[in-house]
C-alpha cells in the first residue's frame, strides 16, 4: 500500500508544483490521476520514486517513508517501482535489447554493468519480457529504429525487468496515436491484472480514463480536486470532466472515428 | 488607385510624423549624409546610411592618397590617382551617385513613409566592393595575359613524374698526372694494363695560360680502353682538389671514341689561378671521362624523400589528433554548461575554460607551430605541439556541446531503474556522447592530417617542409610529386573519414 501524506513540491525558482496532496494507493488498484498540463502530475509521479525531491511531506510504501531514504536504500527501492515516460526515454542509439537489460542495472554489481555483462538469467529474463509485449524481433534494432508504439513498448519491458511491484506511468501515451494508446494501456492492464501490479498514470483522454481507470485522482494547480472510483467515473459526463480536466479535455473516441479505427 | 506600395507599416518608426520639412531634411543630409533620414522618423536607416558614407569616403580618400603619396593638394592627388588606378574615378562616381541618392532620400522619408531603401543599401554595397576591389588588387588583365608565362612551371607540377625515377649514372675515367711547370723530373706515370681505360699526355708537363689570354703548352691527349663510339668529356682537377670541365675556346669538349674506344686530341693548358706561393712543380690531374646511363631505374631522391616526409606528416596528424583527444575529454567537462551550472565556482571555471579554448583556437595553427619550434627546435615534434594544442581547443569545444546537447529523458530513466551513478553514466551519457565524439574527432583527424601539410612550412616538419625548400629552389617537379602525395593522400582520407562517420554515427 501507499499513501502519500501532506505531499508538497516547491521549485527552486519558487513554482509551487504540488501542495499538501495527501492519498492512498491499494495494492493492485490502476489509479489514473488526471489534470491540466502544469498541475502537478509528472511531479508527484517523479516524487514518488524521488525522481525529483519532495519539498515536504511522507511517501509511506510498504512500511518505508521513501522521501526519507538515500544512497543505496533509495536505489533498492526504485529497483521495486517501475517507470514508463511520454516521450519513451530510451537510449536511442542503442539498441533494443540494451535499453531492456538496463532495467536489471539496480540487480547487476556496478563492474559488471560496465563491462556489458549481464547474466544469462537476466538475458533470459529480457527475452521473456520481449515476448510478452511482442517485440522479439526487434531485439537487435537500433532502438530510434522502431515506432513510437514499439518503442513504448520496449519501455514497458524495460520496466518489466525490474520485477517492479508497481509501475509509474507518467502520460505513456500521450506522444501516440488512439489506436496504439489502446494497445500500450491494455499492456498495462494485464500487467495490473495478471501480476497485479499497482499502476499510477497519468491521463489525457477521458474514454480512456473511464475505460482503464480503477480509481482517478483529479489535481488542480498541485491539489486534488477530485477523487473518484471506477463507478462514478464511467457516470461522469463530459461536462463535469471538463470542470475538472478544462476546455481542452477530448475523447480519444471521436479521433478514433475520424481514423476508422 | 491600387498601388504595389505595402500600406502597412514596418514598425512604429513609421508611424511617427517627420520632425522636420523635407527640403530641411535634404539640406542636412548634403551636409552629412544621413543626418537628415535621423531627424525624420529613420533613425536606423540614417545612423547606418551616416556610418556607410562616411566609412566609404574615408576609405576612398585614403586610397587616392596612398596611390598620390608625393603629392600634395587636391587637383594633384585627384589626377595622379585616377591615371594610375583607374577603378578609383568609378569609385569616386558611384560615392557621389550615393550622396545623392541620400540626400533624394531624406527629401522623400520626410514627406512620407518610405519603404526599405534596396537601391540606397544596393549601391552602398557595389561601392564597399569597388573598394575592395582597389584595396585587394585583383588584377584579372595579369591573370589572364601572364598564364602562359607560368606554363611549364605549372605543367612540372601538374605532371612531375619524370623526377620520380632515376637511372643510375656509370662513369669510366681514366686519368694521367701533368706538371706544372716542367721540371727536370717527369712526374709519375703507370703502366698501362691489359685493356683498362688508359690516358696519355705528351708532353706531360707545361705552362697554364695567362689572363691576358695567352694560351697555355698545349699537349697532345692519347685515350685507350674507352666504350667505343661513346661520348667523352675532359676535365681537370686542379692541385687544390677543384674539378672542372675543360674549355677549348671558350667551349666545352664533349666528342666521341671510335670504334676500338680510342681517341686522340689536342688541347693547350687552361687558364686558372692559382696561389701565387706556390713553389715547384705542381700536381694537375687530367681526366678522360665516359658517362653511361646503365642499370635499372629506380626511386628518385625526391620520390623517397616525399614518401617519408607523407608519412611523417600522417603520423604527425595521428599523434596531434590522439593527444588532443586525450587532454579535450577533461576540458569538455569542464565547458559544459549543463553539468558546470550547479554551483558559482563550477560556473566560474565554466567561464574561465570556455575562454580559454576560444583564445587558443583563435590563435591559427601555424603560429603555435612557430611559438613551439621556438620551443623545441625544427622538426615534427613542434608541429605535433601546434597541432594538439589547436586540437584541444577545437575538439573541447565541439565535444562540450555535444555534452550539453544530451537527452536527459534516458538519464532519468536508467536513474529510475535503481542504477548508481557510474551505471547512468555508462548506461544513459556515454552511449549519447560517443556517436557525435567520434565523428567529431574523425573530422579533427582530417583537418589535422590537411594541416601538417603546412605545418612544416614554418618548420614543423612533415612534407611542407620539403615543399616549401623546393618551391624556394623552383624545383617545380619534385614540388609537383609532393602536392600529389598531399592531394592523393587528402583524397583518400576525405573519403575514409566519411564513410566512417556514415557508418558508425
Amino acid at each position: 500500500m501507499l499513501e502519500i501524506r501532506n505531499l508538497t513540491k516547491i521549485y527552486d525558482d519558487g513554482t509551487r508544483a504540488l501542495h499538501n496532496v495527501s492519498f492512498t494507493v491499494e495494492e493492485g488498484e490502476f489509479l489514473v490521476v488526471i489534470g491540466l498540463s502544469g498541475s502537478g502530475k509528472s511531479t508527484l509521479l517523479r516524487c514518488i520514486n524521488r525522481l525529483i525531491d519532495p519539498t515536504e511531506g511522507e511517501i509511506i510504501w510498504n512500511g518505508v517513508d521513501l522521501a526519507k531514504l538515500a544512497g543505496e536504500d533509495l536505489r533498492k527501492a526504485r529497483r521495486k517501482i517501475g517507470m514508463v515516460f511520454q516521450h519513451f526515454n530510451l537510449v536511442k542509439r542503442s539498441s533494443v535489447m540494451n535499453n531492456v537489460l538496463s532495467g536489471r542495472l539496480g540487480y547487476t554489481p556496478a563492474w559488471k554493468s560496465i563491462i556489458g555483462r549481464f547474466s544469462a538469467a537476466d538475458r533470459e529474463k529480457a527475452w521473456t519480457a520481449l515476448d510478452r509485449l511482442n517485440i522479439r524481433d526487434q531485439a537487435h534494432k537500433r532502438a530510434d529504429e522502431l515506432s513510437g508504439g514499439q518503442q513504448q513498448r520496449v519501455g514497458i519491458a524495460r520496466a518489466l525487468m525490474q520485477e517492479p511491484e508497481m509501475i509509474l506511468a507518467d502520460e505513456p501515451v500521450a506522444s501516440l496515436d488512439p489506436v496504439l494508446a489502446h494497445s500500450i494501456l491494455r499492456y498495462l492492464e494485464k500487467l495490473n491484472q495478471e501480476d497485479d501490479m499497482t499502476i499510477l498514470c497519468s491521463l489525457h483522454y477521458l474514454d480512456l480514463v473511464q475505460r482503464y481507470a480503477t480509481r482517478v485522482i483529479g489535481l488542480k494547480e498541485g491539489e486534488i480536486v477530485y477523487q473518484g472510483t471506477r463507478e462514478e467515473i464511467r457516470a461522469m459526463s463530459d461536462q463535469e470532466f471538463k470542470d475538472i480536466y478544462g476546455e481542452e479535455a477530448e475523447r480519444v473516441g471521436e479521433l478514433v472515428g475520424t481514423t476508422g479505427a | 488607385m491600387k498601388t504595389t506600395r505595402r500600406t502597412k507599416p514596418a514598425s512604429d518608426e513609421e508611424l511617427k510624423p517627420s520632425r522636420i520639412s523635407p527640403t530641411l531634411a535634404a539640406i542636412i543630409s548634403a551636409v552629412i549624409p544621413g543626418l537628415g533620414q535621423m531627424f525624420t522618423r529613420n533613425f536606423r536607416r540614417g545612423l547606418v546610411l551616416l556610418i556607410g558614407f562616411f566609412s566609404a569616403a574615408g576609405l576612398l580618400i585614403w586610397r587616392f592618397i596612398l596611390v598620390a603619396r608625393r603629392d600634395v593638394g587636391f587637383v594633384d592627388i585627384f589626377t595622379k590617382g585616377i591615371r594610375l588606378q583607374p577603378v578609383l574615378l568609378f569609385l569616386t562616381l558611384a560615392t557621389i551617385v550615393l550622396w545623392i541618392w541620400i540626400i533624394v532620400d531624406a527629401y522623400l522619408s520626410a514627406k512620407r513613409p518610405v519603404g526599405r531603401a534596396v537601391g540606397l543599401f544596393l549601391i552602398l554595397i557595389v561601392v564597399y566592393f569597388s573598394l575592395g576591389w582597389q584595396i585587394g588588387q585583383v588584377d584579372l588583365v595579369a591573370l589572364v595575359t601572364q598564364i602562359d608565362d607560368a606554363e611549364s612551371q605549372v605543367n612540372s607540377i601538374a605532371w612531375p613524374w619524370s623526377r620520380a625515377i632515376t637511372t643510375p649514372e656509370e662513369y669510366l675515367e681514366a686519368r694521367a698526372i701533368l706538371w706544372v711547370p716542367c721540371t727536370d723530373d717527369t712526374p709519375p706515370q703507370p703502366p698501362r694494363e691489359g685493356d683498362e681505360a688508359y690516358l696519355e699526355i705528351t708532353p706531360n708537363c707545361g705552362d697554364l695560360g695567362e689572363v691576358d689570354g695567352s694560351r697555355g703548352t698545349p699537349i697532345t691527349l692519347r685515350g685507350y680502353g674507352l666504350l667505343p663510339n661513346a661520348e667523352v668529356r675532359i676535365l681537370w682537377n686542379d692541385p687544390l682538389k677543384q674539378v672542372f670541365t675543360h674549355r677549348e675556346a671558350g667551349e666545352f669538349m664533349f666528342f666521341p671514341a671510335d670504334e676500338n674506344g680510342e681517341f686522340e686530341v689536342d688541347i693547350t693548358l687552361p687558364y686558372r689561378l692559382v696561389p701565387p706561393t706556390t713553389i715547384g712543380a705542381q700536381d694537375w690531374t687530367i681526366i678522360a671521362q665516359q658517362v653511361s646511363s646503365t642499370g635499372k631505374p629506380e626511386p628518385s631522391l625526391e620520390l623517397k624523400l616525399a614518401v617519408e616526409k607523407m608519412i611523417e606528416t600522417i603520423f604527425i596528424g595521428m599523434m596531434a589528433t590522439l593527444f588532443g583527444i586525450i587532454l579535450a575529454i577533461p576540458f569538455s567537462f569542464l565547458a559544459a554548461r549543463n553539468l558546470m551550472s550547479g554551483t558559482r565556482i563550477t560556473l566560474v571555471i565554466y567561464y574561465l575554460v570556455r575562454m580559454v579554448l576560444n583564445l587558443v583556437r583563435s590563435i591559427e595553427p601555424l603560429i603555435w607551430a612557430i611559438i613551439f619550434v621556438i620551443i623545441v627546435g625544427l622538426g615534427p615534434f613542434a608541429g605535433i605541439l601546434a597541432l594538439t594544442i589547436h586540437s584541444i581547443a577545437a575538439l573541447g569545444k565541439l565535444y562540450s556541446e555535444s555534452i550539453e546537447s544530451i537527452d536527459s529523458g534516458p538519464i532519468e530513466a536508467v536513474q529510475a531503474t535503481g542504477a548508481n551513478w557510474t551505471q547512468t553514466v555508462m548506461y544513459a551519457v556515454v552511449p549519447q556522447i560517443i556517436p557525435p565524439f567520434v565523428s567529431f574527432t574523425i573530422y579533427r583527424w582530417d583537418i589535422n592530417i590537411r594541416m601538417s601539410t603546412i605545418i612544416g612550412f614554418v618548420g614543423g616538419g612533415g612534407i611542407g617542409y620539403l615543399i616549401s625548400q623546393w618551391i624556394s629552389k623552383t624545383d617545380f617537379k619534385a614540388t609537383g610529386i609532393a602536392m600529389w602525395f598531399i592531394a592523393v593522400t587528402v583524397a583518400i582520407l576525405d573519403y575514409v573519414s566519411a564513410e566512417i562517420r556514415e557508418r558508425y554515427v
